[in-house]
């Protein structure tokens, strides 16, 4: 068995390491190593469109997991006392938001968007008050946002919710019986029981967001996200600085998640 | 070699101005030798409106957006260029004029430069999508340089969108190491080797115009023909075709020169680069016809930068930077004075100058091509078999 | 505050969110769906029920999806839950957070940039002339459903091995020790035990992998050569080359119909076979 999960691992880790070496290739090609060199970094790192690619990411990624964990987990906390009809509803929207693919959301949330760009531009242009050119709507951050955010939410709310399922009420109830408020019941017994829920939620919320392609690819607009600039890398023609910006995402998310484990692992007791 | 006087006699003045007429003198020449140049020089730096009608180039702006085709630019003159005005250019690349059309018509795409092919000017212009160009901030387009076929297209109803950039031809590029001494001559060879000795080895244009071009082309019909018999005929061979495909895309070179493909639908550049690094890949245009087209550089409505858009667009009608750019991409460009900057070898090489006789059969698209659904269809279908 | 008002406060952004960004975008491709091509690609309102009926132009599309979809789903899970068995009950604890880990990160690596390693891996020049340096022939591996295949599988394995894990850990692990006492052979041990209290994982896992692959085009392009096409091929070239934003939206309610029945379907089936376990949660 030992033997098949090395082949497992091998069969993970061969490509990557392909990535790698052809990042630190001294010529131009992605697919022929021609000497050992450092340039292609050096190359990404001071390019201005990779940087700001990855800003954008991270930007996108960032604010919109906030924005759906916040609403994502109100959402979880108010759904425990709703029955009935509105249940039903908010069920199924969770139930379509992650069933639907990728791509028809981003199909339909770019053609919904341009619709209304459309119709609303030529109105914005013609009530403007003011003597210079009237504000556009367009595809872009906002766009962004708000699409990713959507599938974030859904996440956000089933997590949270199957966290609160799991909960201890007998300690809610102790917390009410012993004359807290609703809200310092909530501070004090109920949050640091669904936080790592929520925790876990946003950080996943913040992955999906940062590697997304599909979605960013029909409503980013102008804008740059790092998958986006990938992809439009490899169409160009690939030169190593491709793998050497995949390798430093590597890298990055790999310290990231080592770190993130000993921090837990030193926080909660030995389970 | 600038005449500097206080003023010029009216006679040498007019004298000057033919010679400008006629191309035999440089605008650098005919301004500085009248002292027009002196002039605009003066009222440019007073008046900040005319700045664009010198060669001040910089405070354009941090940034351009071109969007072009792969293999198209020489890094190293966006290098330079961003040097001088401090300005990046960020390029991405389209494998079909469709793609740039879709992109254009779902809006807010950022871009500030684009590349339209011939036939899809007018389309552009019908749809509001293209900006008219303000000739005055492209002063190295000297329009009486330019060949008409190639440079006319560009201008719609008497308006300008688009100034040429360059010109070429669609045909095929084949690996003759694997051909066995086969004669490639015509569309036709194309079809019969790529679903017999070269199956799984032959790719084509993820672009409808030049596949579905060359499939009419081996039964003879025009390659613009829309007809919905002669589209039938053509999509039956593509579907016939498709197992023995290699792949179905408009960035071939890698696999051309990796050497999992061995046949390729091309055009002339690609060729000539492949060529010249790989000897035995030659270049063929179909004796029954094939495709004759210039791309233009145009701006597209709403750019966001437009000062970078001008200053890119000069820049590259330089013709000592279309120069460059000739002999890294192998496109022949239809301005007389790049043509008279390029060394013999480049003016003789029959890929990128086939002889007149290769050339007569060959069609400039057509504007019908690019809205017609029928074709749109045939090629979507192609893909989904 | 009184908590009806409260509830309500606390569900109307969620709400509203999902209002605008699903339903609108939803409603808008399926009334875009009766409409017509413009004359130069786009959209043109009308009420025809042509888009439907010329669905089956696509039905290559259709039929590759929903038979690689599936053949995918399942090899990624015969290849994921011997390693996810592995990491929740034979590996070493120090160990197990590491390997973990090791399994996670590929899954941080953009897909693009691992399935453009499989162009290199799968063309010309690399396992094909391995097999060749190694006389078993010339294979042509990439731009093949098989190299679909292999991309998929790579690109999903991660996502498959942790719910599967993450069952399997919970396991009590008494319960196997009980078998085997009671004289039970391991494989016995494993298909009464094991497998079946592992359900839940395998469930999620299967569904997860499978409703991505539904909707996928990155990896049926990079590494299908424009040969292999899926729904979400068909999709992209409709609203992004043919621009025929009608037929589009036609394609793309049948697909979203398609993925509510067979997901609902394997829902209640699933459900039936996990012994009404509703543990479909990612935690």
């Amino acid at each position: 068995m030992r033997l098949y999960v090395l082949a497992v691992y091998l069969f993970l880790y061969v490509p990557i390491g392909i990535i790698v070496l052809f990042s630190f290739n001294a010529g131009k090609a992605a697919t022929q190593l021609q000497g050992f060199s450092l340039q292609w970094y050096g190359k990404a790192l001071s390019n201005t469109f990779v940087m700001e690619a990855f800003q954008t990411s991270l930007t996108v990624a960032m604010t919109s997991a906030l924005l759906a964990t916040v609403f994502g987990t109100m959402a979880a906390l108010a759904l425990q006392s709703v029955k009935g009809r509105v249940r039903v509803v908010f069920d199924a929207l969770i139930y379509i938001a992650v069933m639907v693919p990728g791509i028809v959301i981003g199909i339909a949330t770019l053609i919904a968007l341009v619709t209304l760009f459309d119709w609303v531009n030529p109105l914005l242009t013609a009530i403007w008050p003011l003597a210079d050119a009237a504000p556009q709507l367009a595809l872009g951050y906002g766009s962004l946002i708000a699409a990713h955010g959507l599938f974030s939410m859904a996440l956000v709310i089933i997590i949270v919710r199957a966290r609160i399922a799991g909960m201890d009420r007998s300690l809610i109830e102790a917390s009410a019986d012993l004359g807290a408020t609703p809200f310092g019941t909530f501070r004090q017994v109920t949050l640091p029981q669904i936080f790592p829920g929520i925790l876990a939620a946003f950080l996943l919320a913040f992955t999906f967001s940062f590697d997304d392609f599909v979605i960013a690819f029909f409503v980013a607009g102008s804008q740059t996200t790092l998958p986006i600039y990938v992809f439009s890398s490899i169409r160009r023609g690939v030169t190593p600085e491709v793998n050497a910006i995949g390798s430093m995402v590597l890298a990055v998310s790999l310290v990231l998640l080592i770190t993130a484990q000993s921090i837990l692992r030193r926080r909660a007791p030995k389970s | 070699m600038t005449d500097r006087s206080d003023f010029i006699s009216r006679e040498k003045f007019m004298a000057e101005l033919a010679r400008y007429e006629k191309g035999s003198v440089s605008r650098r020449h005919f301004m500085g030798v009248t002292g027009l140049g002196l002039a605009t020089g003066v009222l440019g730096s007073a008046l900040p409106g005319l700045r664009g009608a010198a060669w001040a180039q910089s405070g354009i702006g941090d940034r351009v957006i071109l969007a072009s085709w792969p293999n198209y630019h020489d890094p190293a003159n966006f290098e330079a260029f961003a040097a001088a005005t401090g300005a990046a250019v960020d390029m991405s690349v389209f494998g079909s004029n469709e793609e740039m059309l879709a992109k254009l018509q779902a809006g807010g795409t950022g871009w500030d430069v684009f590349v339209p092919t011939n036939y899809t000017i007018s389309t552009y212009v019908d749809l509001d999508l293209i900006e008219p160009l303000d000739l005055s901030r492209i002063p190295n387009y000297d329009l009486a340089s330019f060949d008409p076929r190639f440079a006319e297209p560009g201008t719609v109803n008497g308006v300008v969108y688009a100034v040429s950039r360059n010109w070429g031809t669609t045909g095929y590029a084949v690996n003759t190491a694997h051909t066995a001494g086969r004669q490639m001559a015509s569309w036709k060879d194309f079809w019969d080797v790529t679903m017999a000795e070269f199956s799984g080895r032959t790719m084509v244009h993820d672009y409808q115009l030049t596949t579905i071009g060359a499939a009419l082309k081996s039964f003879g019909y025009s390659f613009n023909s829309i007809d919905p018999k002669e589209l039938a005929d053509a999509e039956n061979l593509l579907i016939e075709a498709k197992p023995h495909l290699f792949a179905i895309t408009s960035d071939y070179q890698p696999s051309m020169r990796s050497g999992d493909a061995w046949m390729t639908i091309c055009w002339t550049g690609d060729a000539l680069q492949l060529h010249r690094d790989i000897p035995e890949i030659v270049y063929v245009l179909g004796t029954e016809g094939g495709e004759l087209w210039s791309d233009f550089l145009a701006i597209p409505k709403g750019a966001p930068h437009l000062d970078a858009a001008y200053a890119l667009i000069n820049y590259l009608l330089d013709p000592a930077v279309n120069m460059k750019e000739v002999v890294f991409h192998g496109y022949p460009v239809a301005d007389k004075r790049v043509d008279a900057l390029l060394p013999p070898e480049i003016l003789n090489d029959p890929i990128m100058y086939p002889a007149a006789e290769l050339l007569t059969p060959l069609e400039f698209g057509a504007a019908v091509t690019l809205t017609d659904p029928g074709r749109a269809e045939v090629m979507a279908r192609f893909k989904s078999a | 505050m009184r908590p009806q008002v409260r509830t309500a406060l606390f569900l109307f952004p969620a709400g509203a969110w999902f209002f605008a960004m699903l339903v609108l975008p939803l409603v808008v491709i399926f009334v875009f769906s009766f409409g017509e091509r413009g004359p130069a690609g786009g959209y043109v309102p009308a009420l025809t029920f042509d888009n439907f009926l010329n669905l089956g132009s696509r039905w290559a599309a259709f039929r590759n999806t929903l038979v690689l979809a599936p053949v995918g789903t399942l090899t990624c899970l015969l290849i994921a839950y011997p390693l996810a068995y592995f990491l929740a009950i034979r590996a070493n604890a120090k160990w197990r957070t590491l390997l973990l880990i090791l399994v996670i990160v590929p899954f941080w690596t953009s897909i693009l940039i691992r399935s453009y390693a499989w162009i290199y891996l799968l063309g010309g020049q690399g396992l094909p002339s391995l097999l060749n340096a190694l006389g078993l022939g010339n294979p042509r591996l990439i731009n093949t459903p098989f190299a679909v295949l292999v991309g998929i599988v790579y690109g999903y394995l991660p996502l498959m091995v942790f719910p599967i894990y993450v069952s399997l850990e919970r396991l009590d692990k008494r319960l196997l020790e009980a078998s085997g006492d009671l004289g039970a052979p391991p494989i016995n041990t494993f298909l009464t035990v094991t497998l079946p209290l592992s359900m839940p994982g395998v469930a999620t896992g299967c569904m997860l992998v499978f409703i991505l692959l539904m909707g996928e085009f990155l990896i049926p392009a990079m590494l299908g050569g424009g040969k292999v096409f899926f729904v979400g091929n068909a999709l992209v070239d409709l609203f992004l080359q043919s621009r025929n934003w009608a037929f589009g939206s036609a394609v793309a309610v049948a697909l979203v119909l398609v993925m509510l029945i067979t997901v609902t379907a394997y829902m209640r089936f699933t459900r039936r076979w996990a012994g009404g376990r509703d543990d479909i949660s990612l935690m």
